[in-house]
């Protein structure tokens, strides 16, 4: 029979949720809808001591006011699903959470012969989905039907709203604790992530932490001292430096869909004394450069997780020159090294930078559909292996130093066709995230590929200029992108100077 | 990748027919459709069935979810519970089903193992022979289902600590234990406490968790 039930928060507030006697179950908490469906009460099982209740009240106010109510606060929203109250019923501690935004929920889920084994329509899109390399398998009966899939381009963006998500907390003094692809919903689709389960999160020095972690994401300097007592000294325990190991585990996957420190290599006959030892003081990257003894062997591996599993086939190094730096801090210098990890602002300006090196495969069948600009004059797609043919103009970016001279940045722009020009491109002092203005996210000119010529339009820049040929490009006009032409996007203080490279083919 | 083998031992004596093997049968499709919609059971969880009656056969071999198809559950008329039989046909199922690691290869995870009886073994002597070696086979854990008021639990607790009562065996707490066993299955993948081992997650509110 349901039931349903209004309850008052501490402030006199009141809430209200259906309860029809199973309540969704989560790790540690039951979880209950509202009757118009547009947010949760999410109670504890286990009873709240002081000290929680506390970290809850914390949670749902002060930290909470901290990233919503400032300027460009409406923007988290999105990326987190941020309890914003709490109640007492029962005896139990609830939280008031926002729903999931619709499109984290499968709309099609299987593909259509898997559809009629078993549907996950409806169902919340949990990272894990997207993160194996099964379920993106045609040989596995039940792998994600296309339209779920995305390509990769969107797990770029996927990665980066990720990242600039747990940036925030981050600079808020926040720790996660508990990332993982279960705390974490992501649509490949549209390239949207959002971070959830964020009632355990961790102040260090003011609240700790009570879970260790999800397998596979959790730190090994946490895994290797999780036999000791929790107020050991050289106990580890969940922080920002451990969230800066989820979140660069969670990075791989999505972009890799394996686990960078699940290979071949055996510590002990006991599987869970193997896990401990893999995950923990014994964890080494699969794609360790010298050390190889922990690739995956592939006489071992299910076909349904090829060619993903096959790191020589399709190495980390197709991420490109600024996430194959920091995947190398973060599985090799940082593994056992928690401060030499990247931080999730390093994360995220490389991952945009990244995107700016993606070119689109010419072969239309491509799953993957893009692929990241290897800096070869033979640029192939390392997913379906289709050259690119045609000409390919590379943008080499520089800015203007203090002595008026132009030095090189480490940046780049690959062109295609129908590309956006944006503002960030312009501008140094611009970078694409929260603090954009409404005008910032606007393109302000695009690349074509027209009667047999690469082209940038100008649609709103000011102070375009050709400095090759010394002449403005007023707005709604075209300069042609030629060997070695040099064309300054702004004479703006940061505007960018740009060298046009043409790669051949 | 490795396996996480899931043995389920199923009384199937005269006197789960009618109701109690429906409810059986129904909860096994839950079981198996929700495990389906979990991507860390689709990626390891392997499951077999034993039944014992009079008889013991092993209904389905260790399977994984995307081949696996359930068997015909057809119960006796009446006859004895040959649970000790069950279980030695379990141990060597699991010596021949369940990959050891090697110094050269990954093995399966420790098996888990469900049995649900709402009886008592008739046969005695094989019961007790059977318990000392289900111990040398290093399960993961061990569960233990009684149902209904027939069913005696202090057999069980020779064999596990883990036994779960229930206090009636009709088709809505079957059920419940039937989900219950799906999100035991699942809670490898979940966040792992500060404090503990592996925990189960608590049992629906019909059944008595007896540790």
């Amino acid at each position: 029979m349901s039931k349903t039930i209004t309850v008052k928060s501490q402030e006199g507030k009141s809430y209200q949720f259906v309860d029809d006697g199973s309540p969704m179950q989560g790790g540690m908490k039951d979880v209950y809808f509202a009757p118009d469906r547009s947010y949760v009460v999410a109670f504890f099982r286990d009873k709240q001591d002081f000290n929680s209740k506390e970290r809850l009240t914390n949670i749902v106010k002060n930290y909470r006011e901290r990233i919503f109510n400032q300027a460009g606060g409406d923007y988290w929203k999105d990326l987190f699903c941020w309890p914003y109250d709490m109640v007492e019923y029962n005896g139990r501690t609830g939280i008031v959470v926002p729903t999931y935004q619709k499109h984290f929920f499968f709309q099609t889920g299987y593909n259509p012969s898997g559809n009629q084994i078993s549907s996950i329509r409806g169902k919340e899109k949990e990272g894990k989905w997207f993160a194996s390399a099964q379920f993106r398998s045609k040989s596995f009966k039940l792998h994600l039907d296309k339209s779920e899939l995305g390509d990769w381009f969107k797990y770029f963006l996927v990665c980066i709203k990720i990242s600039r998500a747990v940036r925030r907390m981050h600079s808020a003094g926040l720790a996660h604790s508990d990332l993982s692809y279960k705390n974490v919903l992501i649509d490949p689709s549209s390239g949207r992530a959002a971070i959830i389960d964020i009632d355990g999160l961790v102040v260090p020095g003011k609240f700790a932490p009570d879970v260790i972690g999800t397998p596979d994401f959790i730190a090994p300097e946490v895994m290797s001292t999780k036999h000791l007592g929790k107020t050991d000294p050289n106990r580890k325990l969940p922080s920002i430096a451990t969230d800066r190991h989820a979140l660069a585990v969670m990075i791989y996957m999505y972009l890799l869909y394996r686990h960078p420190l699940r290979g071949g290599k055996i510590h002990d006959t006991d599987p869970q004394k193997d896990e401990e030892l893999g995950m923990g003081s014994k964890a080494l990257f699969v794609e360790h450069p010298t050390d190889l003894s922990n690739r995956p062997k592939l006489n071992q591996v299910k076909p349904t997780h090829l060619p993903w599993a096959d790191v020589n086939k399709i190495p980390y190094t197709i991420c490109g020159p600024y996430l194959t730096d920091l995947f190398n801090k973060a599985f090799i210098d940082g593994l056992q090294n928690p401060s030499a990890r990247p931080t999730a602002d390093d994360w995220e300006s490389a991952l945009i930078k990244t995107v700016d090196l993606m070119q689109p495969c010419q072969n239309t069948m491509c799953d993957q559909k893009w692929f990241v600009f290897a800096n070869t004059t033979k640029p192939v797609c390392p997913f379906c292996g289709t050259p690119y043919r045609g000409q390919l103009p590379v943008l080499n970016l520089y800015y203007k130093k203090p002595d008026g001279q132009f030095g090189l940045e480490n940046q780049r722009l690959m062109v295609y066709n129908n590309q956006y020009l944006y503002p960030w491109h312009v501008n140094r002092s611009i970078f694409p995230n929260e603090k954009l203005t409404a005008e910032q996210v606007k393109p302000v000119g695009y690349f074509v590929f027209h009667g047999g010529k690469w082209q940038l339009i100008n649609q709103t820049l000011t102070s375009l200029k050709d400095v090759s040929e010394d002449k403005e490009i007023p707005i709604g006009s075209a300069v042609e992108l030629t060997e070695g032409k040099k064309i300054l996007l702004s004479t703006e203080a940061g505007g960018r100077l740009i060298i046009v490279q043409l790669v051949a083919n | 990748m490795r396996r996480l083998p899931v043995y389920l031992l199923l009384d199937t004596s005269g006197s789960m027919r009618g109701e109690r093997i429906e409810a059986v049968k129904n909860g096994l499709q839950v079981l198996v459709s929700k495990l389906r919609q979990d991507p860390f059971a689709l990626e390891s969880v392997h499951i077999s069935i034993i039944t014992f009656d009079r008889e013991v056969k092993q209904l389905l071999p260790l399977t994984d979810l995307e081949h696996l198809q359930l068997p015909e559950i057809i119960p006796p008329e009446s006859g004895p519970t040959n649970m000790g039989e069950a279980l030695l046909m379990l141990c060597d199922q699991i010596d021949r089903e369940i990959i050891r690691s090697t110094e050269e290869e990954k093995g399966d995870w420790r098996p888990l193992l469900f049995l649900m009886t709402d009886g008592k073994p008739s046969d005695l002597a094989k019961f007790r022979e059977a318990v000392p070696r289900v111990k040398t086979k290093n399960f993961g854990a061990v569960v233990a289902c009684a149902a209904g008021a027939e069913a005696v639990d202090s057999f069980l607790k020779e064999l596990t600590d883990t036994v779960v009562h229930l206090d009636t065996a009709d088709s809505s707490t079957l059920m419940s234990f039937f989900k219950w066993v799906s999100a035991s299955i699942g809670t490898g993948n979940k966040s792992v406490g500060t404090a503990e081992e592996m925990v189960l997650p608590p049992p629906p509110a019909e059944v008595h968790l007896i540790i």
